[in-house]
């Protein structure tokens, strides 16, 4: 068998309701892994649940702002060889009309969440030895764009502390990466093209060699970091941009 | 809500815009240098000040200063 299978093993998936959570939860499951998916609207959740062709899999719905939501979701966990870290929010506003609320919105969702969860996962021994947790961030945190100071900084914070998992936890050969996505055709895609122009999006994917990413790519990759076939890679970023960053067009 | 405070709201918004330059008539693409920088500050700025929200695709359907003003003013 090849090492990029996923039999046997079971994973955690955030953001599981929408976008790319939904194919990475899909995708585990065609490779032969199981899931549990949480979400916050329980009707899209169990869309995803019924989508799931293999496995033995469970959904979990929690609004992970609540940190006893949090704590109910880890404690209902089995064992799990990895976590996807798909939930999240982008959220367009210009400095001067930034205030603390608007910082919470997004770092809330984008960075506290993730380190609370993989805190309680980890603290309540939930991660097998040689577990791969992924986290979802963006090509903006290394190359942010205007309107973007909070989603860009909740995307670079997520990176740092991708890599203090990494090496926290390399005793128990627990794995800690990064997925670094240009723009994917996904509810978020929407919503971002509708803080601006169809036109103005257009002719932002016009500089893509290879055209807008969709879900399965992103999850493709999400699968080769959970897999064993990446068992010598931690504490890395894995840019996916269609050949956006060459520049070239 | 009225028009002279809206527009005198944008002018100090944004700082390309010379003061008084703006009419309720002006359109926004005939403005030197309309960008989506600038789309983005309205957007805030009506969120901000009047809890409006506002698309980019709204945006895009106010030609002018005073199209803009009646969306946001029907929607307070
Ligand atoms: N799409 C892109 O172009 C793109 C590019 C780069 C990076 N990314 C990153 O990839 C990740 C997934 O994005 P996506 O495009 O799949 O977005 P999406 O379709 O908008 O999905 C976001 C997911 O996050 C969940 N979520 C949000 N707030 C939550 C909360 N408080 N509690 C629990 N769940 C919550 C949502 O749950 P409900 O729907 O149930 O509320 C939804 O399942 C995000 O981190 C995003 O920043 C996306």
């Amino acid at each position: 068998m090849t090492a990029f299978h996923l039999h046997n093993k079971t994973f955690l998936v955030t953001g599981a309701s929408s976008g790319i959570g939904r194919q990475v939860a899909i995708s585990i499951c065609e490779m032969g892994g199981n899931v549990v998916i949480t979400g916050r609207n329980e009707e899209r959740l169990n869309e995803t649940l019924s989508m799931l062709k293999s496995g033995e899999n469970k959904s979990i719905q929690a609004e992970l702002l609540d940190e006893q939501e949090v704590q109910r979701l880890v404690s209902a966990l089995p064992l799990l060889d990895g976590i996807v870290n798909c939930a999240g929010t982008v959220s367009p506003y210009p400095i001067k009309f930034l205030s603390d609320k608007k910082i919470d919105e997004v770092f809330n969702i984008n960075y506290k969440v993730q380190v609370v969860l993989t805190a309680q996962a980890t603290r309540a021994k939930k991660l097998n030895k040689g577990a791969s947790v992924v986290f979802l961030s963006s090509i903006s945190a290394l190359h942010p764009h205007r309107g973007g100071a909070l989603y860009a900084g909740s995307k670079a914070a997520i990176e740092a502390f991708s890599k203090v998992v990494a090496l926290e936890f390399f005793h128990l050969q627990i794995r800690s990466n990064c997925i670094a996505p240009a723009m994917v055709k996904t509810p978020m895609y929407d919503k971002a093209e509708a803080q601006g122009t169809k036109e103005q999006m257009d002719a932002h994917i016009s500089k893509y060699p290879l055209g807008a990413g969709t879900p399965e790519d992103v999850a493709n990759a999400a699968i080769f970091l959970l897999s064993d076939a990446s068992k010598w890679i931690t504490g890395t970023t894995i840019t996916l941009d269609g050949g956006f960053l060459l520049g070239g067009l | 809500m009225d028009i002279t405070t809206f527009i005198s709201q944008i002018e100090n918004e944004i700082e390309e815009l010379t003061p008084g330059s703006l009419k309720p008539e002006t359109e926004f693409t005939s403005l030197k240098e309309w960008s989506s920088m600038h789309v983005l500050i309205l957007i805030a700025l009506i969120d901000t000040e009047y809890n409006v929200t506002i698309t980019g695709a709204d945006l895009q359907q106010c030609k002018s200063v005073n199209d803009l003003f009646n969306v946001v003013k029907s929607r307070v």
